[in-house]
């Protein structure tokens, strides 16, 4: 399956797994290469795609009578442009690998050329749509792991974009493993650094969907979003419905109505649960169908999944310095948990989802195993006490005094419009209502609030609504923030921050002690705060 | 459940300051930049108050004059406070920036996860020889800043830090 190179096709001889293979073409810079003939075929449909909406429009306008015939006439004539120049755009997309780069031509007017080291690739990413899917195609997108661009080959054939995926991974792997060998940051964080590195054997497993996650996927927020937006739909049609007459309730039938509303308001919420869990159950197949996490040999983390629009991520095992556990409010209450990757420089924002809503204990599972250390995910962590207790409530109410002190303004000192109907009591109620609600949120940040130091990772738990557990390996610290407000310089509170490569960049714990931040900040990566401390 | 309280959290001492203070010149810059920032946020004041209606006045005037007082008294304060406060050192293998008046902010950092050194002056920094030192590593929230140190030694460390970091091998993440 290691067929080599990937951009010419040609039969190769297969490599050892693990032996870095030989240049795509011995000794040689290679010629540019085209992308498949056959995104000449997609490019059409794309076109169309983005042009069904103003065609709709066109068509709609002219039949009512009140189009103008020019755009009419124009519309298709755009269509056929953009066919036109995707056509061009292929023409002009080549790509080569030369012995160190892979470089990527793009551009019809101004033209750009995209440059990767090959022994910097940290990433390759596979995604078909159904389109590419009928056709055989595949659309690769190499990340190298430093900044966020991305070299993006939209039109791979399936075997081509295999075994570029194979090849260029380990070419990186390969050279990755002089760098595991050169000293890490000072302070002793390099016993923990090589870990992780390129390993040789089989694959393993280390996680499969199992369809009775399904049962997580309405407690899922995300699908939240999208049926919101449904209920917002449905909220215009409900204009439509005679609700507003009031009249009809005061006369001999009035109660009938009132009955009926009462059904329809019934029913309208019976539709829009109903229309959560099948779009969020929807959701769920889509994405994560046939989801397989897998170790490959090499030290390579491999996710395949999608239903129709498939993906496959592969990030090197080295670039992962750390997992994210995420438990939001509804999810708690069946014991769910989502899993993420915090790694350097791969997928947005440096994180890669790993496991859809899941059972917390598959996903402790799979996190420890990716993190080659038990405990991180499931240990008990060290709260912050009670002055931290203090300051998560107390700034808290600021929010709810600003809150109030909105509503009074408009209430109490203005009578003009709308706002001369708002009843006294407004401002006091928000107060009431926002301050209870904070001290809800405040208490269940503090109880979340906690960090741990294991041998290898920084644990830190956050988060009142949604609680994320993060695990930063030690090693991935670069450095340290210790910061203090003037509240809570006089708590002896700090917010510390392990600064990262990783994921969100950072690892902060709020509102924890001082000393325990110096203590934490100085187990964590010994002697960098050496000196400093008294 | 899964945090236990501590049973008693210690007072600690914060970390040493570090070593060296910034320009002295660097008062009157923050004096001279201070002052022209409310400069103008008393122009925007006094703009407002004689366009609102005499209604609004009354109790806007209150408000404007609380405003006016806090930055009279913050021109007053800010610059020797954020002047005893705003250190920086650099040992052989570390980098080490305090700074903040009010809060305090310590950032500390290996510099062999530095990426860049940069220098940068300001046309009113000019004005006073003062220069930044921008130190950023591969991460986006550590860029330490070493803030209004004298030209002559800004060039310095840069010189000194560049050297450093240019005997380090990897991508720094």
């Amino acid at each position: 399956m290691t067929a080599l190179p990937p951009p010419t096709g040609e039969p190769l001889a297969p490599a050892d797994p693990g032996t870095p293979p030989p240049p795509p073409e011995v000794g040689g810079v290679q010629d540019w290469q085209r992308l498949s003939p056959r995104m000449l075929l997609v490019h059409p449909v794309r076109a169309i795609r983005s042009m069904i909406v103003p065609l709709v429009l066109v068509v709609f306008g002219t039949t009512r009578g009140d189009g103008n015939s020019f755009w009419f006439w124009a519309a298709p004539v755009f269509a056929v442009l953009a066919v036109l120049f995707g056509v061009l755009a292929w023409f002009f997309t080549r790509y080569r690998f030369t012995e160190e780069q892979l470089q990527l031509r793009t551009g019809v007017l101004s033209r750009k050329v995209v440059t990767a080291p090959l022994d910097r690739i940290r990433s390759v990413d596979l995604e078909s749509t159904p389109i590419h899917r009928v056709l055989g195609l595949t659309k690769a997108k190499v990340g190298t792991g430093v900044d966020d661009s991305q070299i993006e080959l939209d039109g791979l054939t399936r075997d081509q974009a295999s075994s570029l995926r194979v090849y260029l991974l380990q070419r990186s792997g390969g050279a990755d493993v002089d760098e595991a060998e050169e000293p890490r940051a000072e302070g002793g964080s390099g016993d923990a650094a090589g870990a992780g590195g390129p390993r040789r054997g089989e694959d393993t497993e280390l996680a499969r969907i199992d369809w009775g996650w399904l049962r997580y996927a309405p407690f899922s927020l995300s699908s939240l979003v999208v049926v919101a937006g449904a209920v917002g739909v449905l909220g215009q049609f409900g204009d439509d419905l005679p609700l507003d007459e009031t009249e009809v309730a005061q006369d001999a039938w009035g109660w009938v109505a009132a009955q009926a509303l009462l059904v329809l308001v019934a029913g309208a919420i019976v539709v829009v649960v109903l229309g959560w869990v099948v779009v969020s159950t929807a959701s769920y197949v889509l994405s994560w169908w046939n989801l397989s996490l897998v170790r490959e040999a090499g030290g390579k983390i491999r996710t395949t999944r999608g239903l129709l629009t498939t993906r496959s991520q592969t990030i090197e095992e080295a670039k992962i310095r750390g997992v994210r556990m995420t438990e939001q409010f509804l999810l708690r209450f069946v014991r769910g948990a989502e899993l993420t990757a915090l790694a350097t420089g791969v997928g947005s924002d440096g994180t890669t989802r790993l496991l859809p809503p899941a059972p917390r204990r598959v996903v402790q599972e799979v996190g420890h195993a990716l993190l080659e250390e038990d405990g991180p995910l499931t240990m008990t962590l060290t709260g912050h006490g009670p002055r931290a207790r203090r300051r998560i409530h107390v700034s808290r109410q600021w929010g709810t005094l600003t809150l109030a002190g909105l509503a009074a303004v408009p209430t109490w000192w203005l009578d003009v419009g709308w706002f001369a109907t708002w009843p006294w009591w407004v401002p006091l109620a928000v107060l009431v209502g926002v301050g209870l609600l904070n001290v809800v949120i405040a208490e269940n940040a503090w109880r979340n609030l906690g960090h741990a130091l294991t041998d290898r990772h920084l644990v830190v738990q956050t988060g009142a609504v949604i609680r994320t557990r993060e695990v930063l390996e030690r090693g991935g610290v670069i450095g340290w923030v210790v910061h203090q407000g003037l509240f809570q310089r006089r708590l002896g509170l700090a917010d510390l921050t392990a600064t990262t490569a990783a994921g969100p960049e950072r690892v902060v714990a709020p509102n924890i002690p001082l000393g325990m931040a110096l203590d934490l900040a100085d187990a964590a990566t010994p002697g960098m705060l050496q000196g400093w401390r008294t | 459940m899964t945090v236990t309280q501590p049973s008693s959290v210690p007072d600690a001492a914060p970390l040493h300051e570090p070593a060296h203070q910034v320009s002295p010149r660097a008062v009157r810059y923050w004096a001279l930049q201070g002052f022209l920032g409310a400069v103008v946020v008393w122009a925007i004041l006094f703009a407002v108050y004689w366009f609102v209606p005499d209604g609004v006045k009354q109790w806007l005037g209150p408000v404007f004059v609380a405003i006016l007082v806090y930055t009279v008294v913050e021109q007053a304060l800010e610059p020797l406070i954020r002047y005893r406060r705003t250190r920086w050192e650099v040992t052989g293998e570390r980098v080490f920036a305090q700074t903040g008046w009010l809060s305090r902010d310590q950032r500390i950092a290996p510099l062999s996860r530095v990426q860049t050194v940069d220098t940068e002056r300001g046309p009113l920094m000019r004005i006073f020889r003062l220069a930044n030192v921008t130190v950023t590593t591969a991460s986006a929230a550590g860029p330490i800043r070493l803030t209004c140190l004298d030209t002559d030694v800004a060039d310095r460390v840069t010189a000194e830090l560049a050297r450093v970091t240019g005997q380090t091998r990897g991508d720094a993440t």
